[in-house]
């Protein structure tokens, strides 16, 4: 009970954020003077159609009719939006978005959420490794791996990686999501290509967030290793491993705000990881889509994303209430 | 381990709430009574030193040379201001000193086990808890926010290798009822949910479930209000005569340790400047610091209008003189010698009308009789 009076407001705003940005990528499109709706209305027309086709064409792309006030266009938006249809896609020529997505969506969500439990399992674990034995050598060397990765910009991480285990010692293939010559399906030669073409994106979201994680951890750890009730169980004659399990589960709570947090942040590196992998997913999908101005695919990619961040921040939040009796109550 | 609960539980638990305590107590009690007439000792600290390194890489000793005698069955407290090492010297009794710092020299022995500041591993574990119960100055916040209090309770059987822990769960109960808490109401509570005091209580809980015979409270009423501290001290008076401790309470307020303790020892800049039994003590201070420090508490003095503040401030590790008395800088008393020599802690007949074996100690060149006079 607790929990869900808890959970609606974050539910509440997490509805107002995705309304906002639906709102402010319907208002980008339409209220800018030279809206793509506007320009290729005028295509239409100078093409020959009579108005009424161009207004129906136009309609069917973009979805909603340019010349109804701004209002009535942005009702019927909200409207069509809340049945799940996103408009059609220009670059796609007149796709149903929803279908452009829903084929890159896996693409990207599979590849980032399995970098980011690796770097959230090897990140936390060096993390509290580094701070526990943060005065000798090899905490010393783990922390620097930590701020390097954290420090070094995703699409340099991605082009290194792809020059050296690509281009250099010809270790793994990258380039669309398989091998094109092998029929997709359930079948041995498929599989394998699938995993070895993920595997460089993988690292490369792993290594992304390894270094948050890491540097987060490590700080967090050191905190609770200075709070009264670690010395207090040191005192007591409790064993280390119990000592140690104390220090872990405390110094794992705040790392759910960095979860959320590092959701948003891998979504929007797949713009470049996956750009510099050619794979299609979303990150993919929304690079192309910017590239020629596909309005509609842009605010549905957009929209997606949020909608991602905010289901993010909604399980922390249940993570962090399932282990922390504080909040839960 | 001794276990005693399933004699309790044949008592009945409620018709005989500390039926296990008091037995399990049976052999410490008699060991206080046997203590009137031949004192016995339950820790004898030695000639101990502890130093911290400080930035410039000095080592300076936070306690110097300490020598300090806990008898079996009394209440000793060890009072001085805030930086005076009294922390420092109390947690030796558990063999631990606050990283950065080392013991330069000395011994603490406890009656049964021997020199704890030699022992490592799994032998200085079944000490700490077991041997010696440890209040701590920030007992607020000792036990881990994400468990409860029982939970935690069976870490401590576990670490102790407690091989009945309904037994352990028990003897907590026992000791909640004790001090005025519902036993399986606490259990089954996270410390956020316990108030102030009653985290304290079960700081004395956790420090005597494994029936340690020695009890140490580092600032048990600091964080307290008037009323709670009132209530915790009573509690802390009751629990020791009941189950028969050795306790020695560590605070910087006389007005805490003037009703409750059977001994005191002053504590100033790293140094025991005086010691002897608290009334005596109290009443006429034979070393300038006790004497200030009593004037500086009304609750002592009984009268607000009298109590006048220490001059200066304490030192810390830095500002402790090097050469000679570490209190001449505020001392009122002050002389020539007392800069070059540091008094010794030398026994004293003490007081005119008391003497002859009273147990008296004091460091200081000027005369008893003129502190005491003046
Ligand atoms: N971990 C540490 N590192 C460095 N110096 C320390 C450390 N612990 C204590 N000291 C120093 O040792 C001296 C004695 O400290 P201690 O905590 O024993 O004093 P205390 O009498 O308990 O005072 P308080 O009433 O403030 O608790 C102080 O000057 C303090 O600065
Ligand atoms: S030795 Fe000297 S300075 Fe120190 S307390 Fe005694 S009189 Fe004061
Ligand atoms: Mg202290």
């Amino acid at each position: 009970m607790r929990t869900l009076t808890r959970l609606l407001p974050k539910l509440a705003v997490g509805l107002v954020m995705i309304w906002a940005v639906a709102t402010f990528t319907f208002f980008l499109v339409h209220a800018l003077p030279g809206s793509p709706g506007d320009a290729a209305y005028e295509n239409y027309i100078l093409s020959g159609m009579s108005p009424e086709q161009a207004q129906a064409k136009v309609s069917s792309i973009y979805g909603f009719t340019s010349h109804d006030p701004l209002l009535v266009q942005y009702r019927g938006y909200l409207w069509r939006l809340l049945h799940g249809d996103l408009g059609q896609s220009i670059s796609y020529s007149g796709v149903p978005v929803t279908h452009v997505l829903r084929a890159a969506a896996p693409w990207t969500i599979f590849p980032a959420l399995a970098g980011l439990v690796i770097a959230f399992l090897v990140g936390t674990s060096f993390g509290a490794v580094a701070a526990v034995k943060r005065s000798s050598r090899w905490g010393g060397l783990l922390s620097m791996s930590g701020s390097f990765f954290a420090g070094i910009p995703v699409f340099v991480l991605a082009l290194v990686l792809a020059f050296l285990f690509h281009t250099e010692w010809n270790l793994l293939p990258y380039g669309d999501t398989s091998d094109v010559t092998l029929t997709p399906g359930f079948n041995g030669p498929y599989v394998v290509s699938v995993v070895q073409h993920a595997i460089l994106p993988v690292a490369t979201y792993a290594l992304l967030g390894y270094g948050a994680w890491l540097l987060t951890m490590k700080s967090s750890v050191i905190s609770v290793l200075g709070d009264d009730f670690i010395l207090a169980a040191e005192l007591r004659g409790l064993r280390p491993r119990t000592r140690m399990r104390y220090v872990s589960r405390n110094a794992i709570l705040p790392m759910f705000t960095v979860f959320a947090l590092s959701i948003g942040y891998l979504l929007g590196g797949s713009v470049l990881v996956e750009n510099v992998f050619d794979y299609p997913g979303l990150g993919n999908v929304l690079f192309q889509a910017i590239g020629a101005r596909d309005y509609p695919l842009m605010s549905g990619a957009f929209l997606l994303i949020t909608v991602a961040i905010v289901l993010a921040n909604i399980v922390a939040d249940l993570l962090y209430t399932v282990i922390d009796p504080r909040v839960r109550r | 381990m001794t276990d005693t609960a399933p004699q309790a539980a044949a008592a009945g638990a409620f018709a005989a709430p500390l039926a296990s305590i008091a037995s399990a107590a049976g052999s410490a009690a008699s060991a206080a009574s046997a203590a009137s007439a031949t004192p016995e000792t339950e820790v004898l600290v030695r000639d101990l030193t502890v130093c911290f390194r400080t930035d410039r890489g000095e080592e300076l000793p936070a306690v110097a040379h300490a020598d300090l005698t806990l008898q079996a069955g009394l209440i000793t407290g060890l009072v001085g201001e805030s930086g005076s090492g009294k922390s420092t010297l109390a947690l030796t009794l558990l063999g631990a000193v606050p990283s950065p710092g080392r013991i330069t020299s000395g011994s603490v022995q406890l009656t049964g086990i021997g020199d704890v500041t030699r022992l490592k591993g799994a032998a200085l574990r079944q000490v700490r808890g077991g041997k010696v119960g440890y209040v701590f100055q920030a007992s607020q916040n000792s036990l881990n926010p994400l468990k409860t209090v029982g939970k935690q309770l069976l870490d401590l059987g576990r670490a102790h290798d407690v091989e009945y822990l309904p037994g352990l769960v028990r003897r907590a109960r026992e000791l909640c009822e004790l001090m005025g808490m519902d036993g399986k109401r606490v259990l089954d509570s996270y410390q956020h949910e316990l108030s102030g005091g009653m985290r304290q209580r079960v700081g004395i809980v956790f420090a005597l479930v494994l029936n340690a015979r020695v009890l140490v409270l580092d600032e048990p009423t600091t964080a307290l209000d008037m009323l709670s501290q009132a209530a915790v001290l009573k509690i802390i008076g009751q629990v020791h005569k009941e189950i028969g401790l050795t306790t020695l309470i560590v605070t910087h307020d006389m007005g805490v340790v003037s009703e409750l303790a059977d001994r005191l020892a002053v504590m100033y800049g790293g140094r025991i400047v005086e010691d002897g039994p608290a009334e005596q003590l109290l009443r006429r201070p034979s070393h300038p610091y006790t004497r200030a420090l009593i004037n500086a508490t009304a609750r002592v003095t009984g009268d607000i209008s009298r109590a006048r503040a220490l001059p200066g401030r304490p030192p810390d590790l830095a500002s402790i003189p090097r050469q000679g008395c570490v209190f001449r800088q505020r001392c009122a008393f002050v002389m020539d010698q007392c800069a070059t020599e540091e008094p010794p802690l030398d026994a004293w007949g003490g007081d005119i009308d008391n003497a002859g074996g009273s147990g008296r100690r004091r460091a200081c060149h000027a005369t008893p009789e003129a502190v005491i006079g003046a």
